[in-house]
């Protein structure tokens, strides 16, 4: 067997990346059960570095990015174990006031449906500008001017003339173009993206994602861009987290995941993505339904739908295996998987 | 917006004229002659009767005394009531101790009803909660005239902490107890309300991202979750106005205060309609101007709301 | 119209605690199946349950709580407090407080059910005929409600009772109470055509009923097979709470003196007839007025229970 990848695998070198988060675990205690939502979830990201997190609703992807920000709803959310580092320090032992603080400024966050996420009855400026009146305490009309130059920034047409302008007024894009203009404002060191484009129409996606990619050139911000859908992280990120059942289950470079998936998961979900040179074939889709996290699997959580399902994968859990560098999959079988190749 | 109010403006004219219209006819035409028992013990002479149904135009057809009506009102006239007073006076006398009173009684809704629902939808499930969601359930199946002679009978008969009843002077501080009384049931409303709408928000996504902003729990409650809760609440409180005024009449019998619900009740035990009329037409408007005023604000309140 | 519309509000309001809710396929059949599921395990729903019963109990068999006869008077004990011969004290004429307050509860049960009957049948109605026809007949209703609704609810009891039945009159036993209950649904059934109304459009954009008309059934058998069955919940818990508010009202309107009056036996009277005395002989007053109130708490309790079970999404 392979050595197991122990140290922090994703972008940057190893202990000291700006935002690490290792072997975390959060649950939810409903009254059906107990949902183990991120069983032992470790990445990093670096200033300057795009980790992309794949997977299908229910992964723990979004709830990782949750426990990160500090805006987990607990309960019925607890951390059950982990760490989550800030430039070294575990932001899950801060008191609440200094990890306040560090919201906006030091890590920041976009989310899916920018309708809902912003405030209804507040203009668009004042909720922007809001961030330098809180945070740095900026007047009222420096705070406004800083507002439109973001506008600007993030290329919203005639920003200086819709400034009080409520967020039902814009358009999708639009809207997630201020949401990213509030998360910008303080110039983060990490911005956290929860499925950004998700809502949007595709041609407004590819907009979006090139928006963010620039920002993040411009300023040096390390992102994690959370997103089920493998189409839209190409081109942008460094490294990709594919989660599993609250697990990672591979971590790679995105170029090396693309051209040779080393889980199952992965490969399942690369042959489901339709291409122009495949046309005509049938697509793939990974059979079964996602796992039940009030009962989860035993052994491996993805085993009840791999093909390379043998004995032991029912009784033993996979660490993530070291594959090369960087590189990692929660796979006992991962050679073969690779082995066998993309399509 | 100014073309919405006026259109709303102008459908409120048909429901001016019909509820009005009601109101003349059910009280000047229904049976029982309103003059013949006003001579004490013998019936009144002919003479008084025919002379009294002229002055007050009820010898004419139901449709020209409303069109009577309307013109009065319109000019501003509220005629003599059957003792040849004049209505304006008296309502002089009795409109602003109601008016003090309905306001002090929105003041005690507002300030306790938001209160408690905002502390209880905050500690969803805790005590305060528990406290809350009973002693509302209890206040709402508290008719008003019960919680009335409670609070009269505790606070004035057994503990001489208030007069049982109001002097005429009606001094705010004479009004809290009956303003309270009066209140009772909207303000058990105002606190659930209140209570729902923060639960409701608290989950939203626009609470969260305040949060992620890094703003202050202070900020993030008193200025993000509570602007958005409280709107259907000063919806509620606003549209209640109105019908508070009206159901002062039992807590001014109640506690003896001289203001329009008791003029009101006076006159309809006394049968005397030239006061009724007036007097219930100008509580209508005010519930229905009020309702309007609240659609309007409304619109200010949440800019998702557009007028067409 | 304070109340009605405050209970409307009370509709809308949120259940205090979840209850894990299942979600079983058949739709129509599992909404009442769930929610006697919740029910059953819900204090408030048992504790409401049972008050109901005892009152129930004592409309029908008031002998069973007491032998006295609720008439009888003897001056000499005029407004005498409570002792272990009268629990609850004699009256100003001397009579049984006790006794008097057990055969009260016959009248307002009666006048707050009926009256919520009829302003079920007549908003009901409305309702469906609005919401199912043309928009015209819907405009229309709609004005005409807006115009009762424009009468303060207090307002125009006292209105039409003040010219109806004035407070000097005395109409006999049966006649008095169907005017109060006349006038207590002709004030009251606009808010039930509105919750009617409402309830009929949402059921009249669902798959199942555009299916049915698109296979030709009838307007008839659309509303009472399709519309009807899946637009009662609401109605049924509006008429629960409205029952108590309506027993309350009552018991309002007989103490302004416009409501029900002697001979007639209820709580609202025995308040009306005690108010001046409340300095001498409080308990005259307030055992009527603490069964009056238990008894609206009683359907108000009821009725939340049920509204809580019923709407998931209020959980």
């Amino acid at each position: 067997m392979t050595e197991v990848l122990s140290e922090h695998v994703g972008s940057g070198s190893a202990g000291g990346a700006l935002l690490e988060v290792e072997d975390l675990h959060v649950e939810f205690r409903t009254r059906a059960g107990v949902a183990k939502a991120v069983n032992g979830v470790t990445y990093s990201v670096d200033a300057g570095r795009t980790l992309a997190v794949l997977g299908e609703s229910g992964s723990g992807k979004s709830v990782t990015a949750q426990t990160i920000m500090g805006i987990l709803d607990m309960p019925p959310g607890r951390i059950t174990g982990g760490e989550i580092r800030f430039r070294g320090v575990d932001l899950l032992k801060l008191p609440e006031d200094q990890r306040r603080k560090i919201r906006g400024e030091g890590i920041s966050m976009v989310f899916q449906d920018a309708l809902s996420a912003l405030n209804p009855v507040f203009p668009v400026g004042w909720q922007i500008a809001e961030m330098f009146r809180m945070h740095r305490g900026t007047s009222r009309s420096d705070a406004r001017k800083k507002a439109v130059e973001l506008m600007d920034r993030v290329r919203i047409p005639a920003a200086k003339e819709r400034v009080n302008d409520f967020p039902h007024q814009f358009s999708g894009g639009m809207r997630q173009r201020i949401m990213i203009a509030m998360a910008i404002a303080l110039d983060p060191e990490v911005l956290i993206a929860d499925e950004p484009t998700t809502a949007l129409d595709v041609t407004v996606q590819a907009q979006i994602m090139g928006l963010l990619a620039e920002l993040q050139r411009d300023s040096n911000m390390g992102l994690i861009l959370i997103t089920h859908d493998l189409g839209v992280v190409a081109d942008v990120a460094d490294e990709i987290a594919v989660m599993y059942g609250g697990r990672i289950v591979e971590k790679a470079p995105v170029h090396d995941l693309y051209r040779n998936p080393a889980h199952p998961y992965s490969k399942g979900l690369l042959e489901s993505i339709p291409r122009v040179d495949l046309k005509g074939q049938e697509l793939y889709a990974i059979k079964g339904m996602p796992p039940n996290l009030l009962e989860m699997p035993t052994g491996c959580a993805f085993h009840p739908r791999c093909p390379y399902r043998r004995d032991n994968c029912v009784t033993d859990v996979p660490p993530l295996y070291t594959i090369s560098g960087t590189r990692g999959s929660a796979c006992h079988y991962w050679r073969e998987v690779i082995d066998d190749g993309s399509r | 917006m100014g073309r919405y109010a006026i259109r709303r403006l102008l459908q409120l004219i048909p429901v001016v004229l019909g509820t009005t219209f009601l109101i003349n006819y059910m009280v000047w035409q229904l049976p029982g002659d309103p003059f013949a028992g006003r001579c004490g013990q013998r019936p009144c002479p002919d003479s008084y009767v025919s002379a009294m149904r002229a002055q007050f135009g009820l010898d004419q057809p139901m449709l020209v005394q409303y069109g009577h009506f309307l013109k009065n009102m319109l000019t501003g006239d509220l005629g003599v009531d059957f003792n040849q007073v004049p209505v304006i006076d008296q309502l002089g006398a009795a409109w602003p101790i109601t008016i003090r009173l309905a306001l002090l009684a929105v003041a005690i809704e507002a300030v306790i009803g938001i209160g408690a629902g905002v502390l209880s939808g905050l500690k969803r499930g805790g005590f305060l909660d528990n406290l809350v969601t009973i002693s509302t359930l209890f206040l709402l199946s508290l008719p008003v005239f019960v919680t009335g002679y409670l609070l009269q009978w505790l606070l004035g008969v057994q503990l001489h902490i208030i007069n049982p009843t109001v002097s005429d002077e009606a001094t705010v501080s004479e009004l809290i107890v009956p303003a309270f009384v009066l209140a009772s049931i909207n303000m058990a409303f105002t606190a659930r309300l209140t209570r729902t709408s923060i639960v409701e928000n608290l989950r939203s996504d626009y609470v969260r991202t305040a949060v992620a902003k890094g703003l202050t729990n202070r900020r993030v409650v008193g200025i993000h979750l509570l602007r958005n809760s409280l709107v259907p609440v000063l919806t509620f409180l606003g549209t209640e106005i109105g019908s508070l005024m009206s159901g002062a009449i039992i807590t001014e019998g109640i506690f003896n205060i001289h203001g329009i619900g008791g003029m009101l009740y006076r006159a309809i035990t006394g049968q005397d309609y030239t006061i009724v009329v007036p007097v219930a037409t100008l509580l209508v408007l005010v519930y229905l101007i009020s309702n309007l005023l609240v659609d309007l604000l409304y619109g200010v309140l949440d800019p998702r709301i557009r007028y067409e | 119209m304070s109340e009605p519309t405050a209970m409307q509000d009370l509709l809308k309001a949120e259940g205090p605690a979840a209850v894990p809710g299942l979600g079983r396929p058949d739709r129509a059949r599992s909404l009442w199946r769930d929610t006697w599921d919740i029910l059953r395990h819900r204090k408030i729903f048992w504790v409401s349950l049972v008050m109901l019963v005892a009152f129930l109990l004592m409309a029908a068999f008031p002998t069973l709580f007491t032998h006295k006869n609720p008439e009888y008077a003897t001056l000499a004990k005029s407004m005498e407090g409570p002792s272990a011969d009268a629990w609850f004290g004699y009256d100003l004429q001397g009579r049984d407080v006790f006794a008097r307050t057990i055969y009260g509860a016959r009248t307002s049960i009666i006048v707050g059910v009926l009256a919520t009957l009829l302003t079920v049948l007549l908003g009901g109605v409305a309702g469906v005929l609005a919401a199912y026809y043309s928009r015209w007949l819907d405009s229309v209703l709609s004005r005409v409600g807006e115009m009762f609704l424009g009468v303060p609810y207090v307002l125009g009891a006292i209105i039409i009772l003040g010219t109806v039945a004035p407070a000097q009159s005395s109409p006999d036993k049966v006649t008095i109470m169907a005017v109060v209950i006349v006038v207590l649904a002709v004030l009251g059934w606009p808010i039930l055509m509105r919750i009617a109304r409402s309830a009929v459009i949402q059921a009249k954009h669902q798959d199942y009923v555009q299916a049915a008309r698109a296979l030709g059934a009838g307007p008839g058998r659309i509303i009472f097979r399709h519309i009807l069955p899946n637009s009662l919940a609401p109605i049924l818990v509006y008429s629960t709470i409205t029952i108590g508010s309506y027993i309350g009202a009552e018991a309002t309107l007989s103490l302004l003196g416009i409501g029900l009056r002697a001979p007639v036996i209820s709580w609202g009277i025995a308040i009306a007839d005690h108010t001046s005395y409340i300095r001498t002989g409080a308990h005259a007053l307030f055992f009527p007025a603490a069964f009056l109130s238990l008894c609206v708490l009683t359907f108000v309790m009821l009725g939340e229970a049920v509204r809580d079970a019923l709407d998931p999404k209020l959980r």
